[in-house]
């Protein structure tokens, strides 16, 4: 994706490690607003 | 195939163990071929039948039990992990949720025979908080008549399989150079690969700190965090970093034409 979106001329960065990193180094997260979870179906 | 029956008169419960323990795990091992031959030991009277039968069923609620809880407890992110091989992992995520939902129960009872299902439903059953004690019901099902079907094939085929082990002998050869042309086709996919990435410019690679401290200083002028990940958006108290809004990989033309061209991008994913 970083790939595609360089190739149509955007200024990208890939953040070495991800998500996982960036929580390990104490930077701050916020949870993901329920309008953006996406509902999948459970037993319960 | 006396060497055969010798080896599973010897080890046969161990080894039946082990295969369909690891198979049931999520390991590429030939379970089925291993009930087969157990059957064929069974006929020959090397391996006492309802001992084959306990001891397999124990390795397989095992195994399926193991993926379970681990589905149970790592959530969407597990069947992600899985769905990553697949051409469109979003898709293949809701695809999959969507008909484990609706056909799960008979899924979870036939999906040995399944290549690919076997792997997913213990998981899935396990993500989609399926209670256990139905589970380990429909698994034991499941796992019983996946037992019987190779064992009775191997039983009723032991002739059969004498004279195919043999041809199998006489055939290895051929086996040989085909996983040979295999291996160098795989090769070559490999290095056709790494050569088509090459003609990419390299994508830049910041460390978390030299992002942080640029967030300090530009923010949000300049900056704009992306999510990427095919999952992580399932999860009830699911978290990213703060700031960030989602892509989904498999929307980009769209989501493309609201990028801004003047801010850096910067893509993180797990």
């Amino acid at each position: 994706m970083a790939h595609i979106l360089r190739e149509k001329g955007f200024n990208t960065f890939v953040i070495v490690g991800g998500l996982t990193a960036w929580r390990k180094a104490g930077e701050p997260l916020e949870s993901v607003p329920k309008d953006d979870l996406v509902k999948l179906p459970t037993f319960s | 195939m006396t060497d055969m029956l010798s080896i599973l008169a010897q080890h046969g419960y161990v080894l039946i163990f082990v295969v369909l323990l690891a198979e049931a795990g999520g390991l590429p091992f030939p379970a089925s071929i291993a009930l087969v031959a157990a059957g064929a030991g069974v006929a020959s009277h090397a391996l006492w039948g309802p001992s084959v039968v306990f001891v397999a069923i124990i390795a397989l609620l095992l195994g399926d039990s193991v993926q379970f809880f681990l589905g149970r407890y790592m959530g969407w992110a597990l069947l992600g992990f899985l769905c990553r091989v697949s051409m469109n992992p979003e898709t293949c995520i809701l695809r999959s949720a969507e008909s484990f939902y609706k056909r799960g129960k008979v899924t979870l009872v036939i999906s040995k025979f399944i290549p690919g299902v076997n792997s997913m439903a213990a998981p899935l059953a396990g993500s989609m908080k399926m209670r256990f004690a139905q589970f380990l019901r429909l698994d034991f099902l499941g796992a019983l008549l996946y037992v019987s079907a190779y064992l009775t094939l191997g039983y009723l085929s032991r002739d059969f399989l004498a004279a195919t082990l043999r041809s199998i002998h006489l055939a290895g050869r051929v086996m040989e150079i085909i996983v040979a042309a295999a291996l160098v086709v795989y090769i070559a996919y490999r290095i056709v690969q790494a050569c088509k990435y090459r003609e990419y410019k390299v994508v830049p690679r910041v460390q978390v700190q030299e992002l942080a401290a640029r967030l300090t200083s530009d923010y949000p002028a300049k900056v704009m965090i992306v999510d990427v990940r095919s999952h992580g958006y399932y999860d009830i108290g699911a978290e990213r970093i703060k700031g960030s809004i989602r892509i989904e990989p498999n929307n980009l033309e769209v989501e493309i034409k609201n990028l801004p061209r003047e801010k850096d991008i910067y893509l993180y994913c797990t």
